[in-house]
């Protein structure tokens, strides 16, 4: 996948995580800060993103460990390979 | 320190509590426990209920009891609403404190002079464990000896639950400020540790992963540093080292049974072998069969219910944490029985499992943990619907159902609908 459809697979998943709350579909952009504020999203709801990206992508890029990334952008870079 | 209670009087016009736009000095909460003392001794309240995440409810409900020999409940507000009430209602609870206070006549036992603490059961019904104020404020003055005084205390634990109380009272018997955040979401905490200079920051280890991706580490002067709850790993450990390279970093191993049981703080995971022979804080420690086993002289005072009652061998507590050593080192590995740790707080399956089977519609439900590198773990359940069910529209109910009835860490993350669950020759279900 291009950086492009991650970012687009990462928005519909997060799109789905809100819907699962009860919220509506919130706009996400390469500079869209994930835990920033922007969204209502916790430390749980990440960890259901990434666990969410993993499945759609077909790798888990922490598996070494945890990898700091603030963007949605910054995020779909970690999903390139 | 020759101080009993919260002796919010030494010291009254220190800051206690920054929330918001509020401060509260140590005297203005003095004046509220004063307060809310005269109407329990008014009405002649022997037991108490806070229901409330907010310190300063907390605090003066502590301060009351205290004062007028009261027995305190803490709901802890990751529980139902509905299971709060109940228990009121078992213990004959005759005033609740929270943004309004409320009083029922009802008769209650005699006071001990207990605050009862709750933490989820195996079941649905949750663990009430009993403890003294001055037992709290011991064990809140002994953590303090790591740590400095006249500190500024993030308070990223759930206000009511053991952890977040610890912290509360830390403050108090340092004379340190507890910052509470107006929202408990990563950009919340941040935007109050920045606000408010805070010093001191105890969080476990999902926490500071989450914190870090949003924290500017120049915009924070932190002193310590400290992870709890869950097993701290190297890379996390090592990332908060680059981040901070000020701040003394300690991870620890605490129990609801013995309080802390050891803190590391030489930035290593895991702790020193040499400690299973000489403990470092009065606690012992020993490994049987891969388990972690503790002795403590400081046990807590027990739970109210027998059926909770932690096994005990010759004055050893076992844990269910699995443990290797590698070297120097004891490695924590996990939990040995079936709980899951999602972010630091303990997820019964059956008790999750229990609740799916209640819903309409569901026929069978496995609860299991997914291992994940942001949360250490999260809830993944498998459901099977009765054939008369649409999927889609039972799978929102159910987990709507999840959101509003269980605490937000145990609703499952990782749904499967399934046409069966998958059984293991013993009978049981299949494997986590």
């Amino acid at each position: 996948m291009t950086e492009d459809q991650i970012l687009a697979e990462i928005s519909k998943a997060i799109t789905q995580i809100m819907s699962d709350k009860g919220l509506p579909a919130p706009t996400v952009t390469a500079d869209t800060e994930l835990l920033g504020g922007e969204l209502p999203i916790d430390s749980l709801d990440l960890a259901m993103l990434v666990r969410e990206m993993e499945e759609r992508v077909g790798f888990d890029p922490f598996q070494d460990g945890f990898i700091d990334f603030r963007t949605a952008g910054e995020m779909a870079k970690l999903y390139v390979k | 320190m020759n101080e009993r209670g919260l002796a919010l009087h030494v010291n009254a016009g220190a800051a206690l509590v920054a929330r918001g736009t509020d401060r509260l000095s140590r005297s203005d909460v003095h004046t509220r426990v004063n307060e809310l003392a005269a109407s329990f001794n008014a009405r002649g309240v022997t037991r108490a209920m806070v229901v409330s995440d907010d310190p300063i409810d907390i605090l003066r409900a502590i301060g009351a009891a205290d004062a007028t020999g009261a027995d305190l409940f803490i709901a802890h507000t990751n529980l139902p609403t509905a299971t709060i009430d109940e228990i009121a209602a078992q213990y004959g609870v005759q005033a609740r404190i929270g943004e309004t206070d409320t009083f029922i006549a009802v008769e209650a036992p005699a006071p001990s002079q207990r605050i009862y603490m709750m933490t989820s059961g195996t079941t649905g019904k949750p663990k009430i464990a009993t403890h003294t104020l001055d037992a709290l404020m011991s064990r809140a003055r002994s953590s303090a000896k790591f740590s400095q005084t006249e500190s500024k205390w993030l308070l990223t634990y759930q206000p009511t639950g053991f952890a977040g109380l610890q912290v509360q009272l830390t403050a108090v018997a340092t004379h340190g400020v507890i910052v509470a955040p107006e929202q408990r979401t990563p950009g919340g905490f941040y935007a109050a540790a920045r606000d408010n200079a805070v010093t001191q920051i105890s969080g476990t280890p999902t926490f500071w992963r989450s914190f870090m991706m949003v924290a500017r580490p120049e915009e924070l002067a932190l002193k310590q540093i400290t992870l709890g709850g869950e097993a701290a790993d190297q890379s996390t450990l090592d990332r908060l080292k680059a981040a901070f390279p000020a701040a003394r970093i300690t991870h620890m191993y605490a129990s609801t049974e013995a309080g802390v049981v050891f803190a590391v703080h030489d930035g290593r995971e895991g702790f020193p072998k040499a400690w299973l022979d000489t403990p470092p804080q009065g606690v012992a420690l020993r490994i049987v069969d891969d388990l972690l086993q503790i002795k403590s002289a400081n046990l807590m005072g027990g739970y109210l219910d027998q059926e909770s009652q932690p096994l005990l061998n010759d004055g050893w507590l076992s844990t269910a944490d699995r443990c290797e050593i590698v070297d120097d080192r004891v490695r924590i590995l996990g939990r040995q029985d079936s709980t899951i740790n999602v972010g630091g707080s303990k997820v019964y399956p059956l008790m999750v499992e229990t609740f799916l089977l209640k819903q309409h519609g569901v026929l069978e439900a496995r609860v299991f943990g997914v291992p994940n590198p942001v949360a250490g773990a999260l809830v993944g359940a498998e459901i099977v619907f009765a054939p008369d069910q649409d999927h889609a529209e039972a799978r929102a109910r159910v987990l709507a159902a999840c959101r509003e009835g269980l605490a937000s860490y145990q609703v499952p993350r990782v749904v499967k609908i399934v046409d069966q669950i998958s059984v293991r020759e013993s009978g049981k279900k299949g494997a986590s």
